[in-house]
């Protein structure tokens, strides 16, 4: 009796292990990510949007069911910018068992590279520092990087200048976010891009630019490239405006054109510079909500479901935070369609294989996400936008520059 | 010609912004011998209230900078009273911590609202148009920056040399415990000297705000970067801000006319100040107009 009461036991048992298991598999697996960025302190007026971003696409894709009954759980956390908590926090994700993961800043991109790369872990940062990808087989930029952006900015120069060789100096962020781009830049002008770069300024906490401005003036810039953020770019822009040396027009002769990266352009910067920014050349691979179409309308329809303000709304880092997002589901969602577990392994086979047929082709930016063995830059293509009347337009079509791979 | 005179006027501008964003230390300096390190986060307190005020009250920009500076004047007075007058007699490295700590709570309080992570710029309340003289041109934005910081300098300045109130405070400064015996009440000279403070942050905030946008990393920011102006000028003296402030802005403006882009020079304009700082306070380490106490054993 004892041993059939014994019996009974384990078959329940069983059967009860067998439809808890089951149940789990009907009820659907949960992904763990993570993303470590500055919500405060420097650099939180893109972090925060990012943020937004990131959580709103995420918990789309789980109401709306885009990958079943399966879940992403996205842990996100406030750096404020500082590299040694972010490293804390990447430490607490491993713990955690995440399968992806997706940074921020350059300067905990590069200190984590090595972490990233002994924890086989594919990132995504926010920051589109080429040097990001250099003895790296696991970081992945969402965009082209500063320096096929200030690339970019400097072949649309030559391509639309007037004249004899035009004349550019560099207005960049004195740290390697900033200083990235230059020696590229350098490069591609030795490989044949006729462009002189008179002069490389690394700005400060600047009051007053009438000295720097005056002396680029008189030096004969024509063009300044800036790679930095919207901040020191809106106060030089305002000096250049109240002093008249602002060209109405691209390349007007015997003003400066004011022309940007990523960080120094957007709606952040109409807010800081006012009427100032009017005439500001912008590139990124983003689209922005002042052009009408198909992206724009996903990102506020994405900002307003979530009851996002009209700020948070309307910014290209939002649509940042979207984008990446939507890389990192898109590789869930592929590696599910193939039956295979989703693991970090499997998602870093995703990306890279994220190219030829398989490009993924997010709404948020102006070309599609490619990745590859050799090409860790996912939109290679840039849009040139100018402020008019207070409103970021595109001018011109999306280009890829063609010195990226010249000077490679 | 004119290119120099233009440095020199624009190195004046930046220098009177510089001085009375200095202000504030010094006055709290000058009465109670204490380094506030949290007057970075006033400036930009300051700037937000009069965009706030503007922006979601309607309140013209003029009025809502003078309600934001008596705003900053109670602020300011009541985390005296809250935070600091509890360590009155306290060694001073224990007040300045306790400044340090206040840094991260309006920080963290700013950060609660769209202010911390958003950029804003206030509505045009100036003319745009540029003041011109010889090929020499200036804004109204500058010009209101050294109108106000000569008002509130020769202010402060009458204040403390005339009122009883100022000779209270320049006593309590000398010594606290004379002070006490004569009847002053040093706590409430900290407090005013605190609101004071407040109601320079926020004038200074109005300005570089001004001037550079309402971004909250790079209005605090101007808390650090006045440093060593009020180092220069030796701390406790209103006199000596304005002159560092203004020598501060002359080396930036000449470093970045003439030196950066030159020589294979770059970013002089940022490290050069700093170099006369400590040539300066090598021959005078109480700073330009500090004073030198010497204690008879």
């Amino acid at each position: 009796m004892k041993k059939r009461t014994r019996m009974l036991f384990k078959i329940s048992l069983a059967f009860m292990i067998v439809f808890a298991f089951a149940f789990q598999a009907q009820a659907g697996q949960t992904y763990k990510l993570a993303l470590s960025l500055a919500i405060t302190g420097p650099t939180s007026d893109a972090g925060n949007p990012y943020s937004k971003g990131v959580e709103d696409y995420f918990r789309y894709v789980n109401d709306m069911k885009l990958l079943g009954d399966d879940k992403i759980d996205c842990t996100i956390r406030d750096d404020q910018y500082k590299t040694d908590v972010t490293k804390r926090n990447f430490e607490d994700f491993i713990d955690m068992g995440i399968v992806f993961y997706l940074n921020y800043s350059t300067g905990s991109t590069l200190g984590l590279k090595r972490d990233f790369e002994e924890e086989q872990m594919p990132v995504i940062p926010a920051s589109f520092h080429a040097g990001n990808l250099d003895n790296s087989n696991y970081i992945f930029l969402p965009i082209a990087s500063y320096s096929a952006q200030a690339i970019g900015l400097a072949e649309y120069i030559v391509k639309n200048h007037k004249g004899a060789t035009p004349r550019a100096a560099m207005f960049l962020h004195p740290s390697a976010f900033g200083r990235g781009p230059l020696s590229d830049v350098q490069k591609a002008v030795k490989a044949g891009l006729d462009m002189n770069i008179v002069e490389v300024v690394e700005h400060g906490k600047d009051l007053d630019n009438t000295a720097m401005l005056k002396r680029l003036q008189s030096k004969g810039v024509q063009y300044v490239i800036s790679q930095t953020i919207q901040s020191p770019v809106a106060t030089m822009i305002k000096d250049a405006s109240r002093l008249g040396m602002v060209a109405t027009s691209f390349g007007q002769k015997g003003k400066i054109t004011f022309t940007g990266c990523h960080y120094t352009g957007g709606n952040d910067l109409v807010a800081l510079a006012g009427s100032a920014a009017e005439n500001y050349y912008w590139t990124t691979s983003y689209i922005v909500t002042s052009e009408p179409g198909a992206g724009t309308d996903a990102q506020i329809a994405l900002a307003k479901k979530y009851g996002r303000d009209d700020k948070a709304a309307m910014s290209h880092n939002y649509a940042n935070g979207v984008m990446v997002a939507q890389v990192a589901a898109e590789c869930i969602r592929r590696a599910k369609a193939k039956g295979n577990k989703i693991t970090k392994e499997t998602l870093y086979a995703e990306l890279l294989q994220m190219n030829g047929m398989n490009a993924f082709y997010p709404v948020t930016t102006v070309g599609p996400v490619t990745y590859s063995k050799t090409d860790k830059a996912g939109v290679d293509t840039l849009q040139m936008y100018s402020v008019q009347n207070g409103n970021f337009l595109s001018v011109g079509k999306p280009f890829i520059p063609e010195y990226t791979s010249k000077i490679k | 010609m004119s290119y120099f005179f233009q440095l020199v006027v624009s190195g004046i501008v930046v220098g009177s912004i510089y001085a009375l964003a200095a202000l504030g230390f010094v006055l709290i300096y000058k009465s109670s011998k204490v380094l506030n390190i949290a007057h970075g986060q006033i400036i930009a307190a300051g700037a937000f209230i009069t965009f706030a005020l503007t922006s979601k009250m309607g309140i013209p920009v003029y009025i809502s900078f003078l309600l934001s500076m008596g705003i900053t004047f109670f602020l300011s007075m009541s985390v005296e009273r809250i935070f600091l007058r509890r360590l009155i007699g306290e060694p001073i490295i224990s007040v300045i911590m306790v400044t340090i700590g206040l840094m991260s709570i309006i920080d963290g309080l700013i950060f609660l609202t769209p202010y911390g992570s958003e950029n804003f710029s206030f509505p045009k309340f100036l003319p745009t148009e540029l003041i011109a003289f010889g090929g020499v041109s200036i804004s109204w934005t500058q010009l209101v920056g050294v109108l106000l910081t000569a008002t509130m300098i020769a202010g402060f300045s009458i204040f403390f040399k005339k009122s009883t109130i100022g000779i209270s405070m320049r006593a309590v400064s000398d010594d606290q415990l004379a002070s006490m015996s004569i009847g002053i009440s040093v706590p409430r000279v900290f407090g005013l000297a605190w609101a004071l403070a407040g109601l320079s942050a926020a004038a200074a905030g109005c300005i570089i705000g001004n001037i550079t946008g309402l971004n909250f990393e790079t209005l605090q920011a101007f808390g650090i970067t006045v440093f060593p102006v009020v180092i220069l000028g030796g701390l406790d003296s209103i006199l000596g801000a304005v002159v560092a402030g203004i020598i501060m802005g002359l080396i930036q403006q000449f470093a970045s006319g003439y030196l950066d882009g030159n020589f294979g020079l770059n970013g002089t304009a940022e490290v050069l100040p700093y170099i006369i700082l400590l040539i300066i306070l090598l021959i005078k380490p109480h700073g330009l107009f500090g004073i030198h106490e010497i204690e008879r054993v």
